[in-house]
């Protein structure tokens, strides 16, 4: 009898166009790119068809389970990125562990390198910082600052010089003197300036960092696709090497100042795979988290 | 060129309304869903686009009752009525005056170009034979003196801030009293990022707004916002009398409908546009003419004429 009264409807497409259309400007409206959101509606709705739901209930209970976990197989991580556990392991080999810091302009790539300069330096490791940014007027001076309130060494040759052998004296400096990790920062690029990422490229795949972090900010709207897609393709298309360097690792900054919009996780995450690795919550050195892919989930769905 | 994906899906989906045979109600709301999903993809406000919607529906409704009339030339001009009103809120911008002081003072979220633009702006007005001077009252970035100072210096421009001094408030009061006694008639002030989470910070912001008492407070917004964007101008126009808008960023790939759902909730007019790191990449703006150029309507003038 129980089976009779629940599982007797079967979904066809037509039941969930009007609710999968309303699901999908809800997504939007917390930020997460159009055709992101697009793209996981049309997969939820297959996912659905030819699936039998009681009829007492509303398609909406049926979709919204269905959205929480694409949602959460999205944000979870198929590699984990453990950066302290690394550090501390190339710490045993005698080798300095190397991460470049790379994005648009603007994003937070200084300020949460210094972030995770203290993060490393709590955690019992030297650090080192190499400021690679020698265009933008005032970046030495904010690594300088950083690294002087951090009491950590600075790598650095003022502006004007070549910021990929600014990169490789600073990783030999630091295995000369057994300084267990180099924080890389970069100057920000817009992903069609072609120059500007020619010159990334050759700094990611000369100094072979052991990680390379895009930087993105959750304010980002549609651009966000873009941005990553375009800063890992031009790391591969630009590499002269057969196994390129790519994006390993996301950073979210300005996470503080979004409210529930966190579509920007998913955009980003979507995009090339690589998982959010920290968001940045402030700009003091505590402000770095790691993400907690229910409570984003709960957020995307909320409201 | 900005939009220019926007512009191209507009005018796309006008000239399905132009193809039809019958113009009804199915062709229109196929019109205002294609039109509606591109402004979303380019970040425009959820919120706004349905208004938009609404107000375009209204217009062609009401219209279509009068008999004889051009129904096509009826929708066109909604849309680019709704286009213009999402760009231009209908006040001019402040315009500084030779021979006095003009106080500008630039405000807007962490890292979205205001430090930059203050310093394209000086580069700007000091061509056009103005005696343009900066302020530094961010004290809380790291390196934020150095960095405005270095443009100064690249500019030709005096420079006014503190290593050492702390209060933000203090150093903006002390920087535009000299430069008002040295007869500089353009005095810009840069002040720190800030976002309406932070309410120290906000409350700084009026202080300081309070201090120099500004002739006009331009609100600067990053091109790739997203959907956050509307709720953050409105907060910074809530605290102080905003009254322009500068967009940057867009040379980029950036959407620019995030930076227009600004000038919908400051309802402030956009006054530059931002296309590059250099000093020189600043771009005078002007509503009217771009939403042309989006829509590729060099006949726009005809069109309104009817
Ligand atoms: N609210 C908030 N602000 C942040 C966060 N991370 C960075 N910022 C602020 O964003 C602004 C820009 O940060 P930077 O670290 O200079 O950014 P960047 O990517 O290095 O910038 P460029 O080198 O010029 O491309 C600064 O005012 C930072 O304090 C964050 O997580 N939350
Ligand atoms: N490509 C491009 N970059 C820009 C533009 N305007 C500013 N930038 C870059 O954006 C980054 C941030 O600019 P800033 O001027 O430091 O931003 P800000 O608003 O002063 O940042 P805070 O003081 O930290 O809040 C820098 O790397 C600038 O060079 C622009 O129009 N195009
Ligand atoms: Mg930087
Ligand atoms: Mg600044």
């Amino acid at each position: 009898l129980f089976s009779k009264l629940t599982g007797n409807k079967v979904i066809q497409a037509e039941d969930l166009t009007d609710s999968m259309e309303t699901f999908r400007q809800h997504l939007i409206t917390k930020n997460v790119a159009s055709d992101i959101a697009t793209k996981l509606c049309e997969s939820v709705a297959t996912s659905l068809q030819g699936q039998k739901y009681p009829s007492l209930s509303s398609i909406k209970t049926v979709i919204r389970p269905a959205m929480q976990s694409a949602l959460v197989r999205i944000l979870t991580p198929r590699r984990h990125i453990d950066i302290l556990r690394d550090a501390l392991e190339a710490k045993k080999n005698k080798k300095p562990y190397t991460i470049t810091f790379v994005g648009v302009n603007g994003v937070g790539k200084s300020t949460n390198l210094a972030k995770v300069c203290s993060y490393l330096q709590q955690n019992g490791l030297s650090v080192m910082m190499a400021a690679c940014d020698t265009f933008r007027s005032g970046a030495v001076e904010q690594l300088k600052t950083h690294a002087r309130r951090l009491k950590v060494e600075v790598y650095e040759k003022g502006y004007q010089s070549d910021a990929t052998s600014i990169a490789c004296d600073a990783i030999k400096h630091a295995k000369n003197n057994n300084i267990n990790v180099v924080l890389i920062d970069t100057a920000g690029r817009m992903q069609d300036n072609a120059p500007l990422m020619m010159s990334l490229s050759q700094l990611v795949n000369t100094a072979l960092p052991d990680l390379v972090l895009f930087v993105g900010e959750a304010l980002v709207g549609n651009d966000a696709v873009d941005q990553l897609t375009k800063f890992n393709q031009a790391l591969i298309d630009l590499s002269k090497d057969k196994n390129p360097r790519t994006i390993d690792g996301i950073i979210l900054t300005k996470f503080d100042t979004i409210d529930d919009k966190v579509g920007a996780a998913i955009s980003m995450v979507y995009s090339t795979g690589a998982p959010i690795v920290f968001l940045g919550v402030g700009q003091s050195y505590t402000d770095l988290r790691r993400m907690n892919v229910d409570v984003v989930t709960e957020s995307l769905l909320r409201g | 060129m900005v939009l220019a994906d926007l512009g191209n899906k507009i005018t796309a989906a006008l000239s399905n309304v132009t193809r039809a045979n019958v113009i009804d109600d199915k062709v229109v709301d196929d019109m205002l869903k294609e039109i509606c999903n591109a402004l979303v993809a380019s970040d425009v406000s959820v919120g706004l686009v349905v208004k938009l919607r609404k107000n375009i529906k209204m217009a062609v409704n009401i219209q279509e009752m009068a008999a004889g009339l051009n129904q096509r030339k009826i929708i066109q001009k909604a849309v680019f009525d709704e286009l213009c009103n999402l760009l231009d809120p209908g006040k001019k911008a402040y315009q500084p005056k030779k021979g006095k002081p003009n106080v500008i003072m630039f405000v807007g979220l962490q890292g979205a170009g205001k430090t930059t633009t203050v310093s394209k702006m000086a580069n700007y007005y000091k061509r056009k034979g103005f005696n343009p001077c900066v302020v530094c009252a961010d004290t809380y970035r790291a390196g934020a003196f150095d960095q405005l100072r270095q443009n100064a210096t690249k500019i030709k421009v005096p420079f006014y801030g503190s290593y050492t001094e702390a209060d933000a408030v203090k150093i903006s009061q002390e920087g535009v009293e000299l430069f008002k006694k040295e007869g500089k008639d353009l005095i810009i002030v840069d002040t720190s990022g800030r976002h309406k989470q932070e309410a120290g910070l906000f409350l700084e912001m009026q202080q300081i707004a309070e201090a120099v008492k500004p002739d006009n407070i331009i609100f600067v917004m990053d091109g790739s916002i997203g959907q956050a964007a509307f709720d953050q101008a409105s907060a910074f126009k809530k605290q102080v009398a905003v009254g322009s808008v500068i967009i940057t960023k867009l040379d980029g790939h950036a959407k620019g409908g995030g930076a227009l759902s600004a000038v919908a909730a400051t309802e402030s007019p956009i006054v530059f546009l931002g296309t590059g790191e250099h000093m020189d990449d600043l771009d005078s703006f002007d509503a009217q003419s771009f939403v042309q150029k989006l829509l590729g309507m060099g006949n726009m003038k005809e069109l309104m004429s009817t």
